[in-house]
């Protein structure tokens, strides 16, 4: 490790609910040769792998890889089984996830892997950026591991995963709603930008009664960690008035920002009830008489 | 091209990439961006004069690996090429894809098609341009009237 970055605390010491998810970037640096361990990027640049990866790193794509490529779902269990068992994965590996974007890919991987009820996941904390910012080795190499064992059993969506007919109920009982995008789109003022062609959202706005709480504040600029419970605390809770104990629905544009603020909400701060809603605005912004608000 | 090949082509155009930079005399500067992931393309273009033909292509971006690599691949085949407008125009995305290599492209298309989308919107504000001048339109005239709709201004 070369180069001089900003600081950051223990994990152990920043007061959250479940530590054991969050690796350090030398925790990594120190597990590179463990058998037992899967390092796992995950990425928004589908060639950043390529340009560059942690030593032994192996790639699982969002769209080729986790999405199904006909219905707008993700894969099911059999394919996701061979998945992982084609990266090496077996029933003892610790599979560390990290990525590009402050985690955003890593965090929706992780999503995903707990649909499939995957034990042993972890985050690697800062992602992509803290290592390379660190100047520790990059490498373009690609691994190749024996085919893992991992049995997978099945998919459960119920605990993690809303659907729409969730958040209009939850508009209807107004119950907790977090809208994780940017203050532009949350007030509609941004759906795609000149010149280019809309992304897919024909109204702008937010699901009524949502609040803007942008992804990116739970991440510490300065590190790109995550900040510390007694901070998250102060922006989710004291803030804005959610509760550990709230049934919760997180959306952003599809979803991949929102499983960011699902992690931080479930692992971090220890909420009970955090779903996030995948469909998110490219599929509320296009659904005939569903409500929208716009301040 | 195998898979391999075509991604070292891929990270190599993103590295070293081609005809990037402004093109101070252009008659187009379009802006185009996808909000989704942040890659933002500005594409130049500069029309030869009396035909409806690009004479050269710049571009300048910031973005993910396979949106810059597309734009330098593209700005290298229009500076070869010299096609018409109508050919540009017709450059359909599927053919893009193709160029890029469907087994990465087709799972980031807007990635993928962001410099051809800026690119065509920068050749048919060439010829509206063009058109309004034969109207009769002053140049400042025509830029007052794109300000005023919000449009991506004009070059010269």
């Amino acid at each position: 490790m070369a180069a001089s970055v900003a600081p950051v605390a223990d994990i152990a010491d920043r007061g959250y609910a479940h530590p054991e998810v969050l690796v350090s970037t030398q925790w990594v640096a120190d597990h590179l040769k463990d058998p037992n361990v899967r390092l796992v990027e995950s990425d928004e640049d589908v060639l950043l792998y390529e340009t560059g990866h942690i030593p032994g790193a192996v790639k699982i794509d969002w769209v080729a890889d986790l999405n199904d490529p006909l219905t707008r779902d993700y894969i099911d269990a059999g394919r996701f089984q061979r998945l992982l068992r084609s990266k090496g994965i077996s029933e003892n590996t610790t599979v560390v996830l990290y990525g590009d974007k402050n985690n955003w890919w890593a965090t929706y991987a992780f999503w995903v892997f707990k649909l499939f009820d995957v034990k042993n996941v972890r985050l690697l904390d800062g992602g992509r950026l803290r290592w390379a910012e660190e100047g520790r080795e990059l490498v373009t190499a690609v691994p190749r591991y024996p085919e893992g064992n991992i049995t997978i059993s099945g998919r459960d969506d119920r605990s993690s995963r809303a659907f729409r007919d969730q958040v209009l109920e939850h508009v209807n009982h107004g119950k907790r709603l977090v809208d994780v995008r940017s203050p532009e789109e949350y007030r509609g003022e941004r759906l795609h930008m000149p010149e280019y062609p809309n992304e897919g959202a024909l109204r702008g706005g937010h699901v009524p009664g949502a609040r803007s709480i942008p992804w990116g504040r739970a991440v510490n600029p300065e590190n790109h960690t995550f900040r510390p419970a007694s901070e998250l605390r102060t922006i989710y809770e004291a803030e804005n008035g959610l509760h550990r104990t709230d049934d919760v629905i997180v959306y952003c544009r599809i979803g991949e920002r929102s499983s960011h603020t699902w992690f931080a909400l479930t692992y971090l701060l220890g909420f009970e009830e955090v779903r996030n809603y995948d469909g998110s605005w490219t599929e509320w912004g296009n659904l005939v008489r569903a409500p929208v608000e716009k301040p | 091209m195998d898979q391999e090949t075509r991604i070292a082509w891929l990270v190599d155009h993103s590295q070293r990439p081609r005809f990037k930079g402004s093109l101070p005399d252009a008659d187009a500067r379009v802006p185009g961006g996808n909000p989704g992931c942040g890659d933002i393309i500005t594409m130049y273009v500069k029309a030869k004069p009396g035909e409806d033909r690009i004479e050269a292509v710049r571009f300048e971006g910031v973005g993910c690996t396979l949106s810059q690599a597309a734009a330098s691949i593209l700005a290298e085949r229009m500076n070869k090429e010299h096609p018409t407008f109508a050919e540009v125009l017709e450059f359909s995305y599927e053919e893009m894809v193709d160029i890029l290599g469907r087994g990465i492209a087709t799972s980031r298309p807007q990635c993928a098609t962001l410099a051809l989308g800026t690119l065509k919107g920068a050749v048919k504000m060439v010829e509206t341009n063009r058109r309004l001048r034969a109207a009769g339109h002053t140049d400042e005239e025509i830029v007052r009237v794109r300000e005023r709709s919000g449009r991506a201004r004009s070059g010269s």
